[in-house]
């Protein structure tokens, strides 16, 4: 179905209901009464299924439930969905078909270790998830916990430190971390921070039971994850597909005729990754990172044939400098200066020797991954697209595109599509 | 004993400078005059990253295990 904008596909388990549309009655009468689970049953769920977080990193769910648990303090619920990678809409599309099964996640959760708060970071640049996700705490008698932010709307608001300073009532950008949000997260207490779909599969989780989660998937990582599949000149649309299943399989568009030989994988903060190799890899967390790919949040970007990947790459630098909240300096002058030199290679005027000196220069330098983030797909080109990366060294380009690519910013790309 | 490091709170830190005049065995700077933090502080240097530590005019310098 089209909504928002969004081409979201009816699927096996998260996006079972599509068509049942996003009310309570219907999400009730599928699933039935939200189950309670002690923390001890949420945990061994969680441990049983392998369960991982889908915001980017894939950092295991049971390992940060139970750093939650050993904090004194009462814990703290986070849902984030603010999205921050503007290619991503698979929380989007959650919010708009299934935000019973998202707040049934985290309500469940919440309900088992006795939280004292539940927070929704709305996302500010995409209205329609504020208004799905307000109806739908309208509908519930078991949100009285909950409470609602609007995060700004820019690239690292999304970030987890970024959405704790806006849950405190203080600006929505990336602070420096001395400890863990699960040790000292909002207002000091421990906090379970999750993106929307991990709280969706942990509702899900919670509704089915460990046996029925188990059945898709693969039996290291069981289950299914979202996907947004996005093409120049087609909507956004949003897969759910099982793990284990080759990408060429789950993502036919990759296969397809007409297409660059590269794919941007997880986003504006992801890797190049060569689309022939990806049509031939599972779609799997492990088996990515074996091929020095990442998941990240589930992006799969297809640009068009005629598009050269090195002045592709350089937009988006320049897009992610002008991203920058201008607060550490590796990253306010860093990211600029990295992005002028990609900009130079684009143009076939110099090599990449200071464009790899940069990227290892601002790494790990910041309160949060917004330079590490860039620095993975600049070098993920560098690596990808080699020969056209000496090609562009000795000014040619097998594209025919030389030149210093126009900048253009995130609010005027967003406005656009 | 722990190595220690030295960490940058960087949206507190605005690149005085000062980090590397007391301790350029570990820290040197970038093209913009940020630390760039070499490795673990040495166990002879462990006063002179105190020292470091305590002298920061932004007061976004750590040591940490």
């Amino acid at each position: 179905m089209i909504t928002d904008g969004l081409l979201v596909e009816t699927g096996p388990a998260l996006l079972a209901t599509v068509d049942d549309g996003p009310g309570l009655v219907a999400h009730r009468r599928r699933l039935g009464p939200r189950r309670t689970a002690s923390a001890a049953e949420v945990l061994a769920a969680a441990e049983a299924v392998g369960l991982r977080g889908r915001g980017g990193a894939a950092f295991p769910f049971a390992i940060k439930l139970r750093t939650v648990l050993e904090g004194s303090r009462r814990p703290v619920v986070v849902v984030n969905l603010s999205e921050g990678e503007p290619l991503s809409a698979k929380d989007h599309a959650l919010a708009l078909v299934a935000p019973h099964l998202v707040l049934d996640g985290a309500l469940g959760v919440a309900h088992a270790i006795g939280a004292a708060q539940v927070h929704l970071a709305l996302p500010g640049e995409r209205p329609g998830v504020r208004r799905s996700m307000f109806a739908a705490l309208a509908e519930r008698h078991d949100a009285g916990k909950v409470r609602c932010h609007i995060a700004s709307p820019r690239f690292v608001a999304g970030q987890e430190r970024a959405v704790i300073e806006l849950i405190a009532g203080r600006e929505n950008l990336p602070v420096t971390t001395w400890r863990p949000a699960a040790t000292s997260g909002v207002r000091g207490r421990p906090t379970l921070l999750s993106n929307a779909e991990t709280w969706a599969q942990l509702g899900l989780l919670l509704q089915g039971g460990v046996e029925a989660y188990r059945q898709l998937g693969t039996d290291s990582e069981p289950g299914t994850t979202l996907l947004t599949v996005t093409a120049s000149g087609q909507p956004r649309l949003v897969r759910e597909t099982a793990y284990g299943v080759p990408f060429g399989t789950a993502v036919p568009e990759l296969v397809a005729p007409g297409r660059a030989g590269l794919v941007l994988l997880g986003g504006f903060h992801g890797t190049w990754v060569s689309r022939k190799r990806l049509a031939r890899t599972a779609l799997s967390v492990d088996r990515l990172r074996q091929i020095g790919a990442a998941l990240g949040a589930g992006v799969v970007h297809l640009p068009p044939a005629g598009q050269c990947p090195v002045r592709r790459s350089a937009e988006i630098v320049a897009l992610l400098a002008g991203e920058s909240a201008g607060r550490c300096g590796p990253c306010r002058f860093g990211l600029p200066a990295l992005g002028a030199a990609i900009g130079r290679l684009a143009a076939g005027t110099a090599d990449a020797t200071e464009v790899a000196r940069l990227a290892a220069l601002v790494t790990g330098r910041g309160a949060c991954a917004h330079p590490d983030g860039t620095v993975r797909l600049v070098r993920s080109l560098l690596g990808e697209a080699e020969e056209e990366v000496r090609d562009h060294a000795l000014g040619r380009c097998s594209y025919g595109t030389l030149g210093v690519p126009p900048v253009r910013g995130l609010a005027g790309r967003r406005a656009a599509s | 004993m722990t190595e220690l490091r030295l960490r940058v709170d960087w949206p507190l830190c605005s690149g005085r400078g000062v980090c590397h005049e007391l301790l350029p065995e570990v820290v040197e700077l970038d093209d913009w005059g940020y630390p760039v933090v070499r490795g673990p502080v040495p166990e002879a240097l462990t006063d002179a990253a105190r020292v470091a530590v305590r002298w920061c005019p932004r007061l976004a310098l750590r040591l940490v295990p």
